[in-house]
C-alpha cells in the first residue's frame, strides 16, 4: 500500500513537472524571401604611372586635376606631353575596374562621354575620342576585377588664352557581356 | 347506483385537475448549481514585430510571420529597410532588423533565452545570421536575458556569395525562401 502511495505521488510530480517545461517554451517561425541579382560596379582607381586621383579612389566618382599645364613648360609628375604645330595634348593614366558578382559574364563593354559639350578642346579616353554627342566604346572586352588603364588626354589648341580653366565629366558605363 | 358513478367521477376528475395544477405550478420555476473550476496554467508566447527601422513584415503581431528583402545584390539598390553593411569580394551581406517579443503568465521568470535554428540547409551560396550567430540547422543561442512584454530589435543578415550560379554563387532572378524557426524559453 505504501508502495503504492509512492508510486502515485512520483508519478504526480513527474506529470506537473512535464507539464511545467512545456508550459515555459515557446516557437515560431520567420520565413525570410530574397532574390539575389547579379551587378556589376565600376571604380577609378590611382594609375601608378600617372596623376594620383585628386578625390574619389576607389570609388565611382573621381577627380582627375592636371594643375597648370603648357605646351612647353613643366608639368606636373604623372602627365604626358605631346604637342603639333597646333595644339599640345597632355595626358594621364587613369585606372578602371569594374568587379562581377553573381553573374556568369566573361567580360565587359566599356563606353564613355562627355558630359558637356567642348568646341575648343577635344577628349579622349584610352586613345578613344570622346563627345557629349554620343557613347564612344572604350573595349568591348574589358577583364573584371582588374585595373585597366585608360589615360584620359586633353588637346588643347595654342590659341586658348593661358589661363583659361578646362573643365568637363566625362561618364563611363560598364555593361556586363 | 347512477348517483354514486357520478360522485366518483366528479372525484376523479377533480383530483386529476388538482394534479395537472400542481404540475403546471412545479414548471414555472426551476433551480440548478453548475460548479465551474479552472486551473490556470503559466506559458509564455511568442510574436514578431516590424521594427521601423527594417522591412515590414508580413503577418506581424504574429509567431509566424514572413520578411522579404527583395532584390538584392552587391551593388545594385535595394528595397527600404535593407541595408548593407559589407561587400567583399568573395561575399555581401544585406541587413534588416525585426522585433521579437515575448510574453509570459503565472511565472516568476523574468528574463527568457532565444535560441533559433534554419528549418532547413541554407540554399547554395546563402547563409543567414540573426545578431551575428551564424545559423544552422542546429539551435543556437541567440540571446540569454531576453525582457518579456517589450519588442527587442534583431538583426537578420543575409551574407550571400558573390560566386556565379554553378559556381558556388545562389541561384539568380528568382525568390529564395529560408524558414528561421525561434525558440523562446523561460529562464
Amino acid at each position: 500500500m505504501k508502495k503504492v502511495m509512492l508510486l502515485t505521488i512520483f508519478a504526480a510530480l513527474m506529470m506537473i513537472s512535464s507539464a511545467a517545461i512545456a508550459q515555459t517554451t515557446a516557437s515560431g517561425t520567420l520565413t525570410v524571401t530574397a532574390t539575389v541579382n547579379g551587378s556589376i560596379q565600376l571604380v577609378f582607381n590611382s594609375d601608378a604611372s600617372g596623376l594620383a586621383l585628386s578625390s574619389g579612389a576607389g570609388t565611382n566618382a573621381a577627380t582627375l586635376a592636371f594643375g597648370n599645364v603648357s605646351a612647353f613648360g613643366a608639368l606636373a609628375a604623372g602627365i604626358v606631353r605631346s604637342t603639333t604645330a597646333t595644339t599640345f595634348t597632355v595626358s594621364s593614366a587613369v585606372d578602371v575596374q569594374v568587379a562581377k558578382t553573381n553573374s556568369a559574364s566573361a567580360n565587359y563593354t566599356l563606353k564613355a562621354q562627355l558630359g558637356a559639350a567642348d568646341a575648343v578642346n577635344t577628349w579622349s579616353v584610352g586613345g578613344v575620342a570622346v563627345t557629349n554627342a554620343a557613347q564612344s566604346t572604350l573595349t568591348a572586352t574589358g577583364a573584371y576585377a582588374a585595373n585597366s588603364n585608360f589615360p584620359v588626354a586633353i588637346t588643347v589648341p595654342f590659341t586658348t588664352a593661358s589661363g583659361t580653366l578646362i573643365s568637363n565629366s566625362i561618364n563611363y558605363v560598364a555593361t556586363a557581356n | 347506483m347512477l348517483k354514486n358513478y357520478i360522485s366518483n367521477m366528479r372525484g376523479a376528475v377533480l383530483a386529476a385537475l388538482m394534479l395537472c395544477g400542481a404540475s403546471l405550478v412545479a414548471q414555472t420555476t426551476a433551480t440548478g448549481v453548475i460548479n465551474g473550476s479552472l486551473v490556470n496554467k503559466n506559458g509564455i508566447s511568442i510574436q514578431f514585430d516590424t521594427d521601423a527601422a527594417g522591412v515590414t513584415l508580413g503577418a506581424a503581431g504574429t509567431s509566424a510571420a514572413t520578411a522579404n528583402f527583395g532584390a538584392v545584390s552587391a551593388f545594385g539598390p535595394l528595397s527600404g529597410g535593407v541595408t548593407r553593411p559589407s561587400v567583399t569580394a568573395a561575399n555581401f551581406t544585406v541587413r534588416t532588423i525585426f522585433d521579437v517579443q515575448v510574453v509570459q503568465g503565472g511565472l516568476t521568470s523574468t528574463t527568457y533565452t532565444l535560441a533559433a535554428n534554419l528549418a532547413a540547409a541554407a540554399p547554395t551560396g546563402l547563409s543567414y545570421k540573426v545578431d551575428a550567430v551564424t545559423l544552422t540547422t542546429a539551435s543556437q543561442t541567440i540571446q540569454v536575458n531576453g525582457s518579456y512584454n517589450t519588442d527587442i530589435a534583431h538583426n537578420l543578415d543575409l551574407v550571400v556569395s558573390t560566386a556565379a550560379p554553378g559556381a558556388g554563387g545562389p541561384a539568380v532572378g528568382a525568390p529564395i525562401t529560408t524558414t528561421i524557426n525561434f525558440t523562446a524559453t523561460a529562464n
